[in-house]
């Protein structure tokens, strides 16, 4: 009798807990964020193949790098999500994939606090695989003014892009950078500016080799990485900020 | 009877506590001067970074004699720190101080600043207004960094300011530098008289170089350089131990070219800042303390610059 009270008690645990595992970092903001990025009724894993990588600390809390590093992941990821815990608005980009999964993002974040940082890769049957790292930092980087906001002539290299295509063996490494304030909204007097939407096409292909949505935790003059598994076709990328503002280039074929 | 005794008692108790409180707060800075030659003497820190341990003691400074009072360079990274320092001089020459040269605004060289007599207080114009700009924000992060060691420490700007040039202090004659690999304004002193060259933080030994406001790692080089040239005997670094040769200049050039051909490689290869922070250092560096720790501040300071420089301008 008392085994079959310790059953139910123990299955009636597992639904309160929606199977989400232990925080190895015990952050207070675990089962929250996984619910709001995730779904309340998501399966998720610790997966160290998932690599996240960040520095041990911000020597710079409006520029702190994040690589995520998917070349042990065995499966293409359906949908990855990045999300920095403590942050006031924590998410930093979704990603959706085209055709050729994506092997390596990387991109700065800015942090208010020293915090943990999540990136969920979702599989083929649904089962998001996580990643996570801490950073500690002196903090307060969604709330300082940006570099931008403090030059006169920021207009001037306003939507200023700059891009290359690596060739590494197999694979193509993309690396973009475009000249936007990316202001968080969190400063006084300085509205919420910042790319929200960004994609990367094949020439002449209407379906994008990648997706991403973007939120305020993304740094200032964002850098992305992306490495491709497919050799440098002629490409063209595409922005768009909440104020409207289209950005579109194009790339060509591998350079140095 | 038992009354009595009691009354006795606490006095003694209280003492005993106010004695152990003191040691218990610990924060005490063990300042030891070594006399290099005659009248020239270094106080090494350690070659650490910031921490509540160190109270931020990584940081050499220096004082130096002559027939009409003490030289000092620096004033160390406290109030606590530069009270000692200056107990220190004045235990060991029996002279009073005339100057106090302030290398750059950086915390560990200007915040002991508040135990000199303020007209004693000499920096380069631009480092001066480098401090005025930083101080505080550096005061923030010192507080976090190494905490209760930084109590009661504030700014204090030098009302007099330096002249690069020949520069006579009673029998002993300097030549004064204005260099600006480190932080964009870095004062360096040559002691002519005894062969001394004080660098400050334009070279670093055994002790990972920083570059928070560096103007890049090729200016930082080309000017070492000239520096190295002196007429010097001995050289004090900013961090590290005082060495007699070229010891450190060719450490510090080996290190500085390492460090510009690994981010310029790295740029050239489409790199992240993270894979970057991330790259093998070379054996040889192995007793350069700190550089894992500094290559990470670094790549967060100058990559940006290599990696733009690498990719192309993509028109509209």
């Amino acid at each position: 009798m008392r085994g079959w009270m310790a059953l139910g008690l123990a299955l009636l645990s597992v639904t309160v807990q929606a199977g989400f595992p232990e925080d190895p970092f015990h952050s207070p903001m675990w089962e929250y964020n996984l619910e709001r990025y995730l779904g309340d009724d998501s399966e998720v894993v610790h997966d160290e193949r998932v690599e996240l990588q960040v520095p041990p600390f911000a020597e710079d809390s409006a520029q702190v790098p994040l690589t995520l590093d998917l070349t042990a992941f065995p499966e293409p990821a359906q949908r990855i999500v990045t999300w920095v815990d403590l942050n006031p608005i924590p998410h930093l980009f979704t990603y959706e994939p085209g055709a050729d999964p994506v092997r390596l993002l990387s991109l700065n974040f800015r942090v208010q606090q020293a915090t943990t940082v999540r990136a969920a890769v979702q599989d083929a049957e649904g089962v998001w695989h996580l990643g996570s790292a801490y950073v500690d930092a002196a903090g307060g980087g969604c709330t300082a003014p940006s570099l931008t906001s403090a030059n006169p002539d920021w207009e001037k290299v306003f939507g200023t892009v700059r891009g290359g295509a690596f060739s590494r063996a197999e694979h193509t490494r993309y690396k973009l950078n475009v000249m936007h304030p990316m202001d968080s909204g969190m400063v006084g007097n300085t509205p919420a500016f910042y790319i929200e939407q960004v994609a990367l096409y094949r020439e002449g292909d209407p379906h994008p080799l990648l997706r991403l949505e973007l939120s305020q935790s993304a740094a200032e003059n964002p850098m992305f990485v992306f490495e491709l598994e497919q050799e440098a076709p002629r490409s063209r990328l595409w922005m768009r900020d909440n104020n409207g503002n289209v950005f579109e280039r194009h790339l060509g074929g591998t350079s140095s | 009877m038992k009354r009595f005794a009691l009354s006795l008692l606490m006095p003694v108790l209280l003492l005993v506590d106010v004695g152990s409180s003191l040691a218990q707060d610990g924060l005490e800075y063990r300042l030891e001067a070594t006399e290099i030659t005659p009248g020239v003497w270094v106080v090494e820190g350690s070659t650490e970074s910031f921490s509540r341990e160190n109270g931020g003691n990584i940081v050499n400074t220096a004082f130096i004699e002559t027939d009409v009072g003490v030289v000092v360079i620096d004033s160390g990274p406290s109030r606590r720190y530069g009270e000692a320092f200056r107990a220190l001089i004045e235990t060991t020459t029996g002279k009073s101080i005339t100057h106090v040269l302030i290398t750059h605004h950086h915390p560990d060289h200007a915040f002991g600043n508040q135990a000199f007599e303020p007209e004693t207080l000499y920096m380069l114009p631009a480092s001066r207004e480098l401090l005025a700009r930083d101080g505080d924000a550096f005061s923030d992060n010192m507080y976090r960094l190494v905490g209760d060691w930084m109590r009661g420490t504030e700014i204090v700007l030098p009302p007099n300011t330096l002249e690069p040039g020949e520069w006579q202090v009673g029998n002993r004659r300097f030549r004064l530098l204005e260099l600006t690999g480190h932080t964009g304004s870095d004062l360096v002193v040559f002691d002519e008289t005894s062969g001394v060259l004080f660098t400050a933080d334009m070279l670093f030994y055994d002790r990972a170089l920083t570059t928070p406001q560096s103007p890049g790692l090729d200016v930082w080089a080309a000017e070492l350089e000239a520096l190295e040239a002196l007429p010097y005997r001995w050289v004090v670094p900013g961090h590290g131990p005082v060495v007699e040769g070229d010891v450190a200049f060719r450490q510090m050039q080996d290190y500085l070219a390492w460090l510009d051909r690994t981010l310029s490689q790295a740029a050239t290869e489409g790199l992240s800042m993270m894979e970057v922070m991330n790259l093998p250092i070379p054996e040889r560096f192995e007793g350069v303390a700190e550089r894992r720790h500094e290559l990470i501040r670094t790549t967060t300071h100058l990559y940006p610059h290599y990696e733009k420089a690498a990719l192309a301008l993509l028109p509209e």
